[in-house]
């Protein structure tokens, strides 16, 4: 017990006299949220949402309705026909259908000559629920906008009204997109990198060998390892999103326990890789690009910096079998759209998978010396 | 208190270590003396746990050293070649650091006093000098109190004065009733420090003895060294008591004789009358260098 504080302490000291961890684990994420931020968040830079409208009904009603959803903001429309509005959103070109069946101008009709009352269902919207945060911000922007139609079709005068604090229906940006993004980015790179390059350099300047001639066990300086990792990345996921709420007013909407959570399991998945690339390269030279060549094109098809469905097809299984994405999309959907752990199951248990395979592949590879 | 017998390791079928046999007493400062790549550093790894011999036993204090290797590594202390610690701790720090794997460990001030790192106690270790360094490494060694010491190659390296300082302190730990193994290749160190010497070559052991005692087997005990042009080895090797001509690079002559009067007599007329310039020379005693390339026909470091 002693020496796992001891050793943990020992580590996070050397992190805070290492100038590289400021640079590449504080300094650099900051640094390119501000920059992708502003860059890309002022540019009208709303997360963008298109939707294929099918107009069934061809009345005035329904072109008037299509010409309110043109004007509202977020949401870019197109025209199209029902089926092939369904292939495309299936395709993943357009986040949503949205069909206004036929007899929906009569029904309005109806409606406003108080002919009728009550509601029936000649709106349709078809989302692809394997994206789900377009599809949850993209149903949320149409009930919205359907409510108030409503409200002003029936000259409806709440008796009670709330003041409106935007909170959940402030509009996403590409910045709250991008936060979780960052972090995904930060954990790999801390603990798959950072694992690597130190481990296989420490073995080859004998640092641990020179362990191994102490009574030491390796479960004790591994565990150390990763208890300082954990406080690490902690720290900077904290600063992270701090700089991301005074900034950008960017909130975590979900769980703090649930991102705490995923930020762990992330944590550990990752350090397990690194352990094991330190032992597959012969030299801490060889480490480096190793951890490079895994993590790099991680960093493109992981959803960091633009969602995975953007990427080409034949990308997809790749993507779907590496675990960046998995920790992306979870973190994105407890801060952007407050998902549940149990909704995030399938991410959940990816990870961990992840998490038990590498780390047996990681104890079993690991050695204190070179040959 | 170390018993070693017919320890083998093998590399890609060399054998590195071959059936290397020894003991070392309680008390004693034992040194390893032999040249780079003559098996020194394995056969202590193997002694330390650090790597697992092929064949062969080894006895640390009554314990296993190859199926009790952990219990080993309880009441040795090690200090590897070249050892590499942490660049950005302090030397208060890392000691914290190495004596909490150990169950117990000795007072930190003791140690900062008695290795001389008091006033360094809050540098980085990367900001120590040499010397410093490895005085920061024995005292890791010694950090719990252990029986025996094992040294790999303290003083190489190091600036003579440096390299003396080193030798107080190994002295020290054997007046502490610490058993102390040391490699070297330095014959001055394994003379000064050890009391016994195993020289070891190609991975076997070639002779143990004292320092005095390997000197003494030497068939002769003094030597004769010159610069010359033109050797004449034959005319050399007729002058009275030589046993041996090594003729080093350049033009450096070595004469090793059992009579030393006799061969100076002779050599001096010898130059007068052939007309050679005998530059630079001098008479010194036989030491464990001229042993060493006795027994193996090898310098023990290129210098």
């Amino acid at each position: 017990m002693k020496a796992y504080w001891q050793l943990t302490k020992a580590q996070l000291l050397l992190f805070a006299r290492n100038k590289n961890t400021f640079i590449w684990s504080l300094f650099l994420p900051v640094f390119m949220m501000v920059a992708l931020g502003t860059l890309l968040g002022d540019s009208g830079g709303q997360m963008q949402l298109t939707a294929a409208v099918a107009d069934e009904d061809h009345s005035a009603v329904s072109s008037e309705m299509v010409k309110e959803l043109k004007k509202t903001s977020g949401l870019s429309i197109k025209e199209v026909d029902a089926s092939l509005g369904l292939r495309q959103v299936k395709a993943g070109d357009v986040q949503l259908l949205i069909r206004l069946k036929d007899g929906l101008g009569k029904r309005v009709a109806q409606v406003k000559a108080k002919e009728r009352a009550g509601s029936a269902e000649l709106i349709q919207i078809y989302v692809d629920q394997s994206n789900p945060a377009a599809s949850q911000i993209g149903t949320q922007v149409i009930q919205q906008w359907l409510n108030e139609y409503n409200q002003k079709l029936v000259h409806f005068q709440p008796a009670v009204k709330a003041k409106k604090i935007h909170v959940q229906s402030r509009p996403l940006e590409y910045i709250d997109f991008l936060v979780p993004g960052i972090l995904s980015l930060m954990i790999m790179s801390n603990n798959l990198n950072g694992v690597a390059a130190t481990i296989a350099s420490w073995r080859e300047r004998g640092i641990l060998r020179r362990m191994q001639g102490t009574p030491l066990r390796a479960s004790t300086f591994i565990a150390g390892q990763i208890t300082a990792r954990i406080l690490l990345n902690g720290l900077q996921a904290l600063a992270v999103l701090l700089v991301a709420y005074f900034i950008y007013d960017v909130h975590v909407y979900g769980s703090w326990i649930g991102l705490i959570a995923f930020i762990l399991l992330g944590t550990l998945t990752f350090m397990a890789i690194g352990f094991i690339i330190a032992s597959l390269s012969r030299t801490p030279e060889s480490a480096a690009p190793i951890a490079g060549l895994v993590s790099f094109p991680m960093i493109f098809v992981g959803g960091i910096f633009f969602p995975v469905r953007d990427l080409p097809g034949i990308l997809q299984p790749l993507v779907k079998a590496i675990p960046i994405g998995y920790l992306t999309d979870a973190l994105r959907g407890i801060m952007n759209e407050g998902a549940g752990i149990l909704q995030l199951w399938v991410p959940a248990a990816v990870l961990s998978a992840w998490l038990i395979v590498s780390f047996a592949v990681a104890a079993w590879s690991f050695r204190w010396d070179v040959k | 208190m170390i018993r070693v017998h017919k320890l083998v390791k093998e590399y890609e079928g060399k054998r590195v270590v071959d059936s290397v046999s020894f003991n070392v007493d309680e008390g004693e400062v034992f040194g390893l003396l032999g040249p780079n790549g003559a098996g020194k550093t394995t056969t202590m790894e193997m002694m330390e746990g650090l790597r697992t011999p092929d064949s062969g036993s080894i006895t640390i204090d009554g314990l296993d050293g190859i199926r009790q290797r952990e219990q080993v590594k309880g009441i040795i202390g090690v200090q590897l070649q070249s050892t590499a610690l942490f660049d950005h701790l302090k030397v208060r720090e890392i000691l914290q650091l190495y004596g909490s794997f150990y169950p117990r460990m000795q007072s930190l001030e003791a140690l900062l006093t008695s290795f001389d790192l008091k006033e360094k106690e809050s540098d980085l270790v990367k900001h120590l000098s040499g010397g410093q360094r490895q005085r920061l490494a024995i005292a890791l060694a010694v950090v719990h109190d252990p029986k025996v010491i094992f040294l790999d190659e303290p003083t190489t390296g190091l600036d003579p004065k440096a390299r003396r300082g080193l030798w107080d302190i190994i002295l020290r730990l054997k007046q502490e009733g610490r058993t102390v193994f040391l490699s070297t290749h330095y014959m001055e160190e394994a003379e000064q420090l050890c009391d016994r010497v195993a020289i070891m070559d190609s991975g076997t052991i070639i002779d143990l003895n004292t320092p005095a005692g390997l000197i003494r087997q030497l068939a002769s005990d003094s030597v004769v060294e010159f610069m010359m042009e033109d050797v004449d080895e034959k005319e050399l090797r007729e002058l009275e008591g030589i046993k041996e001509i090594r003729l080093g690079d350049g033009f450096e002559v070595c004469l090793l004789t059992d009579d030393l009067r006799m061969t100076l007599r002779r050599l001096i007329p010898l130059a007068d009358e052939k007309g050679w310039t005998l530059q630079g020379l001098r008479t010194r005693t036989a030491t464990l260098e001229d042993v060493f390339i006795e027994r193996t026909g090898k310098r023990l470091r290129e210098s």
